[in-house]
């Protein structure tokens, strides 16, 4: 059954490779496989069954892995939460309407959540396999007391916003002391940044201060790299302590990424392949950028970056990447024989390549001389290493064939696809094997 | 202002034009200077808090999220994990992958310039410099370990020896566009040298010989010491072929 089905909850959007799609602020804290959620009161609200539950601070996520749709209950409906228990057959009755008889032996959380129009609702989420309930059940009420999604959308401002913040602020210095002149001008402006250094000791005193004004302080970083990149720009002979500093910040703005790294902790068995969607996700942009494709090492770094202090290990992703093959996603991992792996989006790995390389071979020059792989690194601008590996896949798919000499290896166009079994004596008046006979007559 | 006319009264108007340029130009220095100030504050308390309540933060995905969006913004590398008995002795915990992380992102930050290929001891500096410590903190060793532990992930990121120098190569074979360029230096005349291919592509000698060397394990090239000059020259028999294709033809 489809994620489709459940209309009554809102729907929520997922990413290319099946992972939800996260608001700005949201974090994901925990998974759970195969989980049904049942509406225990209203048989008109159709169940969903075999889900994967991503709670996140916003939300509870319903994903249907199998036709890559999702269902968000949003946590600001869910008026209250039952502990978990395993319901024993003392209702025969409610067992018989459930799915399946064994549903009795599964964990059930009972939620109660609000829906304007019709009053509240009871739905049960069904665990269907052997997965820390009572973890997921705790970090649930986590999320539902610190009510994230009140506070979070200011948070996270979009790139516009710290200015306005900014502006604002003028203005309120303005109203309660009229500006005079320059001297007026002056002191406002000492003020606001007297009052931001002054924030700023106080939001570093521990770690909990740094918490609790850690919206500001996002701002005031937005603001300050903001002008210093500005001054930086018109000013092209600062010195070289500030280029490096603003050298530094471009870095690191690049890398910023993924604001809910998958974590082992919130994922749990689920790990390498929920890291595996979200690396999937995250390494289509890199690719494009790239040309696609881009060694395993350069991604490693890339996507570590991106997610900040939550390192992965090299195994890890190595792992994450050979689970692509069981699902579909639009990247690979390809392994050289040099020992060399390579990350490549599968759009790439072929066709545009052989088009490439077959035209190549149909020049004049080539059709007769046939094609070395450097002649092949040179006019398709990569590596000779990587253009050999091509030229060999080509010749497996049937579009070139070899010759090796003391040379080395050269790749002429494969003719023999031209040449009609029946009546192998007549050539066809144009073609590939026309064109091939007429250079080599022409050369003589 | 009352108006006044003639010269006097516009070289009055120029000066206080000027006067007022001034302070404006004084107001905004200042200004720049208490902000870079307030910056440096920030950076190192981001730091600190980075290397003290590392596993705080990591418990609170909400606030983590937040804190890597400050650090992003003020350029502080939360990386900073001290390298502690355990990653000394046995090689576990993030110390050993931080450093790997932060090696591999030098390393293609600086490839635009160097095409791949970094002194060791250079990379070094740079990441001290990254990570705010001493030179003697971190140790050639240290580097070779978190560079080993990026193996798993294929053969292309390696250390190797030139001369006496190490150098770390962090672009594969298959993804090195050099060669190409070398190949289409000797269209000319069928061999290169490595002065000239320094001179060309104005390449550290470091390079041009590690690009030569595998072309020659590639079985592209072929060296010819013989050479008068002395000077070493690495025929490539592949190209000069493809390029003499027009001389052969006028020929005959």
């Amino acid at each position: 059954m489809s994620a489709a089905a459940a209309d009554w909850l809102p729907s929520a959007s997922v990413t290319a490779s099946g992972r939800p799609v996260l608001s700005a602020g949201e974090v994901e804290r925990n998974l759970l496989p195969l989980v049904d959620l049942v509406p225990e009161e209203n048989p008109r609200l159709a169940p969903l069954r075999g889900c994967l539950l991503a709670l996140t601070s916003h939300r509870l996520i319903f994903l249907h892995e199998a036709s890559r749709s999702a269902r968000g209950l949003p946590l600001a409906t869910v008026v209250h939460a039952y502990p978990p228990h395993r319901r024993h057959s003392h209702n025969p009755l409610r067992s018989i309407f459930s799915s399946s008889s064994s549903s009795s032996q599964h964990h059930r959380i009972r939620l109660q959540i609000s829906r304007p129009p019709a009053g509240s609702e009871v739905v049960a989420i069904v665990v269907t396999c052997k997965a820390d309930v009572d973890v997921f059940f705790g970090r649930l009420l986590e999320a539902i007391r610190a009510r994230a999604w009140e506070t979070t959308p200011a948070a996270a401002p979009a790139s516009g916003a710290p200015v306005a913040e900014g502006a604002a602020l003028a203005e309120d210095v303005a109203i309660r002391m009229p500006v005079v002149g320059v001297s007026g001008i002056l002191r406002m402006e000492q003020e606001s940044w007297e009052s931001a250094g002054q924030n700023l000791q106080d939001a570093f005193q521990d770690l909990n201060a740094l918490m609790s004004k850690a919206k500001e302080m996002m701002q005031l970083a937005e603001k300050m790299r903001l002008k210093l990149l500005t001054n930086a720009s018109t000013e092209p002979n600062s010195n070289d302590e500030d280029m490096g500093s603003k050298q530094d910040m471009q870095d690191l703005l690049l890398s910023v990424g993924i604001v809910s790294p998958v974590t082992k902790e919130t994922a749990g068995a689920l790990y390498h392949q929920q890291l595996s969607l979200q690396l999937a996700d995250f390494v289509r942009i890199p690719l494009e950028k790239a040309g696609g494709m881009m060694a395993l090492v350069d991604v490693y770094c890339l996507f570590n970056r991106a997610r900040g202090t939550e390192l992965i290990s090299p195994e890890d992703l190595l792992q994450a990447c050979s689970l692509w093959e069981k699902v579909d996603v639009p990247v690979m991992l390809r392994k050289f024989d040099s020992g060399v792996k390579v990350i490549q989006t599968k759009t790439h790995s072929d066709e545009e390549v052989f088009a490439r390389i077959s035209s190549l071979a149909q020049k004049p020059d080539a059709l007769q001389k046939g094609i070395s792989p450097s002649d092949a690194a040179f006019t398709l601008g990569i590596a000779p290493a990587l253009a050999k590996e091509h030229l060999l896949n080509a010749e497996n798919k049937g579009l070139l064939c070899r010759d090796v000499s003391p040379d080395g290896f050269r790749f002429f166009i494969n003719l023999f696809n031209e040449i009609d079994a029946q009546n192998i004596y007549t050539q066809k008046p144009h073609g590939l094997y026309h064109a091939w006979i007429s250079v080599a007559m022409a050369s003589q | 202002m009352r108006r006044r006319p003639g010269i006097a009264g516009l070289q009055n108007a120029a000066a206080t034009r000027d006067q007022f340029r001034l302070v404006g130009e004084n107001v905004a220095k200042v200004r720049t200077d208490v902000m870079k100030e307030q910056l440096a504050t920030f950076r190192s308390q981001l730091e600190e808090f980075a290397r003290k309540h590392k596993s705080d933060i990591r418990k609170n995905p909400i606030f983590r999220q937040q804190f890597h969006e400050m650090c992003a913004k003020v350029g502080v590398d939360p990386l900073a994990s001290n390298k502690g008995v355990w990653a000394e002795l046995l090689g576990i915990g993030d110390f050993y992958y931080e450093i790997g992380v932060q090696i591999v992102d030098i390393c293609i930050a600086t490839r635009s310039h160097n095409g791949g290929l970094i002194d060791l001891l250079d990379l070094r500096k740079l990441l001290c410099q990254k990570r705010k410590a001493t030179l003697e903190s971190l140790s050639e060793d240290d580097c070779l370990r978190a560079i080993s532990k990026l193996k798993v992930l294929g053969s292309g990121f390696e250390v190797i020896s030139v001369g006496r120098r190490k150098l770390v190569r962090s672009v594969p074979t298959e993804l090195n566009k050099d060669h190409s360029g070398i190949l289409g230096l000797a269209q000319a005349e069928g061999y290169v040298t490595v002065e000239q291919v320094e001179k060309e592509f104005s390449w550290s000698a470091g390079r041009a010989i590690d690009a030569l060397e595998t072309l020659l394990k590639e079985g592209l090239a072929m060296i010819d010491d013989g050479h008068r000059d002395g000077k070493r020259r690495y025929w490539f028999p592949c190209v000069t072929v493809s390029s003499d294709t027009t001389g052969s033809e006028t020929k005959s």
